[in-house]
């Protein structure tokens, strides 16, 4: 690697500064733990990087009557430690503790795990779940984006170059609404997962199915929505016949998508365990108070 | 008697060095006027290879590249001398050592590595032990690729499986496993006088001295090997991994060279536990007693010998477990293949053979119905014992009670009704 | 090439960078800090771990730059009152140190939990050095060091 410049910012305009002037040539650097690793190995070659973990904007967790508001360069830890999280919200917590080990969700930030779009990246399946919406800024511009679209393919998103992703945010959940994750590594440190899902669960009075969201990870080429099971679920009665056939219809899916890979026979019949795992979570979240 | 060391604990002599970070393994070694190595490895498991190095040689910072050529007596190897110190006409495994590169920076030295030129003119490769073992199968080495077969005959297992009432077949197959201590190697190699001294974390200075003097054709008081913190081993660092390369290139520069593996460099330089293949039949009476078994187990060990004829030696002589059986035949071998090579792991051998006794004793039991402690118990060996090898065991075999005991502390009874 | 000030175990150093330098480098090749170690660069094996800024970090996987403005502590930065750490005291007695390569990485996971965790479980324990990889040991000498350790920080006696 030939880096030839190094900046430690404070401020998300003076980062948008040199954003601007190195374009391509200068890569966001927050936690390290994906780049620095790419950067040895040749994958990445900029000629400069911009330290943005220390800007106190993007380090802040927000909630307003409405939304979470998650700043990019929060880390694992941080979320792991965020009381208001621990309850509606503890399949996010959860996902954020799954992450690499004590040293990786110090460091690592949930603005790089969506950014570097890992098919394996821990945050993101709840996310989507919860259809998160990411706040992009450049100077003078800012915009925000459907995570679904923002993460377009493995390794990559929509996000230009001089362009920084400031903050994730998505609605709090009411009472009726709930998220459940699961995930199934090697095993429980340092795991990068075989199958990651988070489930959404919106549920009418009457316990049908009124929205749902499913989401995987490591299930492809990047964390994606199973929008076929997804409208397969919809209005169903939420028991435990409809888990039952929405495993198997996830499988399906599974099957048809993983089509040659050498893991599809492991993990089409392993997704059903992942998915009504993180579908009894989001149920039982449905019946928890609190209005985040 | 009162002992002093015996049933006291101990602190360790190196504890406090470790516990501070003190101790000093080859990496943090830093001398003046250092230059730095780097080698370059095989990307290819069978191949005749060709090196160009006039343009690695230009790039600045360069001091001297390394290569067969440069070696007095190009062999090394704890039981045959069948590693090269730089391959000379072919690759025999991926991560086979092609070229020494010195240079003043660690950035250097990569780089020249990465413009050497390798042409490689690539041969069918071997990679199952099995297929290596017939005729016509592609030679790793110039001679076959078996490269030892033991025998253990005891009675005549033939004439007794007709005589067993039961009799099971199994074929069983472990698989290679990387030692990953902790610590990459690494080295430093500099002049004391006319001396060459290499500082190195392994398990055999003695012999290392040996194989450097060897390899550079210099008297062995000529070389000396200073052993450092050694960051784990567990059998592989007994083979040599950059010694010679260091004291070569000391012998060829005159200055101080350091070298330090990545854990993927570390990866592709040292041994592998043998991975075995082992097909096994074992036969007792009604009465529980075992009386015949027979054997054939089948190690890959790779590009190079290393230790494999005394691993599957070992894996013969413990072919049994530890069971009395009268009648006992047993082949092992040992087969050259392209895969990485294989040497000392921690158990030597000992360790694959279980997965199929043990097995083989369960199915047994099974068929006899007679628990699988009961079996055991009515079959393994005792004070007064004779080994498959002819070995009385004269004293101290603990096994029958160490067997009772775990089978009390795992509730062997309670969870065998429980299964029933 | 770049001069940045690092403060390491209280310490201010003023130093010369190469702008790809990692912080583990130039703690061993520049600072001759050589108790913290490489053993995978990719954050797998914590052989590296320092604390930043009170919490574990793995210095394989940040950047040189990245430390300036940090307190870093390293294993040369821990001692006890009179000497030795009462986690580097447990860990001797308990036999948590074999080959100890993992050793000074160990200590200091131990010691960002136990600094914010001073009573912790077996389990907590387990969870707090899961990023650090031990191929001696079994890991089981090194919870008990670091649960004698926790005794000997609250001023507890241990059975011995």
């Amino acid at each position: 690697m030939e880096i030839k410049e190094v900046f430690q910012t404070k401020e998300i305009k003076k980062t948008l500064e040199i954003l601007e002037y190195y374009q391509h040539q200068c890569k966001i650097i927050a936690g390290g733990t994906d780049l620095i690793i790419q950067l040895r190995e040749g994958k990445e070659k900029p000629i400069a990087l911009v330290d943005i973990s220390n800007i106190e904007e993007l380090k802040e967790v927000k909630e307003t009557a409405e939304w979470i508001e998650i700043g990019s360069a929060v880390t694992f830890t941080q979320i792991i430690g965020i009381s208001y999280l621990q309850n509606k919200l503890a399949a996010l917590v959860e996902a954020a503790a799954s992450v690499g080990s004590p040293q990786i969700r110090n460091a690592a930030t949930i603005g790089g795990n969506i950014c570097n779009a890992s098919p394996a990246a821990d945050c993101i399946p709840p996310l989507l779940a919860l259809d998160a919406i990411v706040v992009l800024q450049r100077k003078n511009i800012i915009r925000e984006m459907h995570l679904e679209d923002f993460i377009t393919d493995k390794g990559k998103a929509a996000l230009e170059a001089d362009e920084l992703l400031t903050k994730i945010k998505f609605k709090k959940l009411q009472i009726n609404q709930g998220l459940g994750f699961s995930k199934l590594g090697f095993r429980k440190a340092l795991a990068i997962s075989k199958i990651s899902t988070a489930v959404y669960i919106d549920r009418e009075q009457n316990n049908r199915c009124k929205e749902i969201r499913i989401a995987n990870g490591a299930l492809g080429r990047c964390g994606l929505r199973e929008k076929k099971v997804e409208e397969y679920l919809l209005e169903k009665t939420l028991d435990k016949t409809t888990i039952h056939q929405g495993g198997i219809k996830l499988k399906e899916e599974i099957e048809k998508r993983l089509h040659g890979r050498s893991t599809v026979a492991f993990k089409k019949e392993a997704v059903i365990g992942v998915f009504q795992k993180a579908f009894k979570k989001a149920l039982e979240c449905c019946d928890t108070e609190g209005s985040i | 008697m009162k002992l002093e060391i015996v049933g006291e604990n101990v602190i360790r002599v190196d504890g406090l060095a470790k516990v501070t970070g003190k101790a000093t393994y080859p990496q943090d070694l830093y001398v003046d006027d250092m230059v730095f190595g780097k080698t370059l490895r095989s990307k290819k498991p069978h191949a005749f290879v060709k090196l160009d190095i006039s343009k690695a040689e230009e790039i600045s910072g360069v001091i001297k590249i390394l290569t067969y050529q440069d070696v007095p007596n190009n062999h090394h190897g704890v039981l045959f001398k069948d590693h090269q110190v730089f391959c000379s006409k072919k690759v025999r495994s991926i991560g086979d050592s092609l070229a020494f590169v010195i240079a003043t920076s660690e950035k250097a030295a990569e780089k020249a590595v990465a413009a050497i030129e390798v042409t490689y003119e690539e041969i069918e490769g071997v990679f199952d032990p099995i297929e290596a073992m017939k005729e016509k199968a592609p030679k790793v080495h110039d001679d076959g690729n078996i490269l030892y077969h033991y025998k253990l005959r005891k009675g005549d297992a033939e004439n007794a499986f007709e005589k067993c009432d039961v009799v099971v077949e199994g074929e069983y197959k472990t698989s290679m496993v990387d030692h990953a201590f902790l610590q990459p190697e690494a080295g430093l190699a500099y002049k004391e006088g006319d001396t060459i001294v290499v500082c190195a974390a392994t398990q055999y200075p003695h012999f290392d001295q040996l194989e450097i003097a060897e390899a550079l054709q210099l008297p062995l008081e000529k070389i000396k090997v200073i052993n450092t913190a050694v960051g784990g081993a567990f059998g592989g660092r007994e083979d040599i991994t950059m010694q010679i390369h260091l004291a070569l290139a000391v012998k060829v520069t005159g200055k101080p060279v350091k070298t330090v593996y990545s854990r993927q460099e570390s990866f592709e330089a040292h041994s592998k536990r043998h991975p075995m293949i082992m097909y096994y039949k074992t036969g007792a009476d009604n009465n529980g007693k075992l009386m015949a078994m027979e054997a054939k187990i089948i190690g890959d060990t790779g590009a190079y010998a290393s230790w494999a004829i005394n691993v599957l030696r070992k894996a013969g002589v413990h072919a049994t477990g530890p069971y009395e059986i009268s009648n006992v035949k047993v082949d092992s071998y040992a087969v050259y293949t392209n895969n990485p090579f294989a040497g000392a792991m921690r158990g030597f051998g000992a360790v694959q053979v279980p997965i199929g006794h043990e097995q083989q004793m369960d199915m047994l039991a099974e068929k006899l119905e007679i628990d699988p402690i009961t079996f055991r118990l009515m079959n393994c060996f005792k004070v007064g014992s004779r080994t498959a090898t002819g070995q009385v065991l004269e004293e101290s075999i603990p096994l029958q009670k160490c067997i009772e005991e775990v089978a009390k502390a795992m509730d062997f009874e309670q969870k065998l009704e429980g299964a029933v | 090439m770049k001069r940045i000030q690092l403060k390491v175990n209280g310490k201010v150093y003023e130093v010369d960078i190469e702008e790809d330098m990692r912080l583990l480098d130039v703690l061993r090749d520049k600072l001759h800090l050589t108790g913290t170690k490489e053993g995978c660069g990719e954050g797998e094996c914590g052989a590296c771990t320092i604390i930043m800024d009170e919490t574990t970090v793995n210095a394989c996987m940040v950047m040189a730059f990245q430390g300036e403005g940090k307190e870093i502590i390293t294993i040369e930065g821990v001692k006890g009152d009179h000497d030795l750490h009462p986690i580097q005291r447990a860990f001797l007695e308990e036999g948590a140190v074999q080959c100890g390569f993992c050793t000074p990485g160990m200590v200091l996971s131990a010691k960002a939990l136990l600094d914010q965790n001073p009573s912790p479980t077996r389990k907590e324990i387990r969870e707090g050095i899961s990023g650090n990889l031990c191929r001696c040991t079994g890991y089981n000498q090194i919870v008990n060091a670091i649960e004698k350790a926790s005794q000997y920080l609250r001023g507890e006696e241990t059975k011995e």
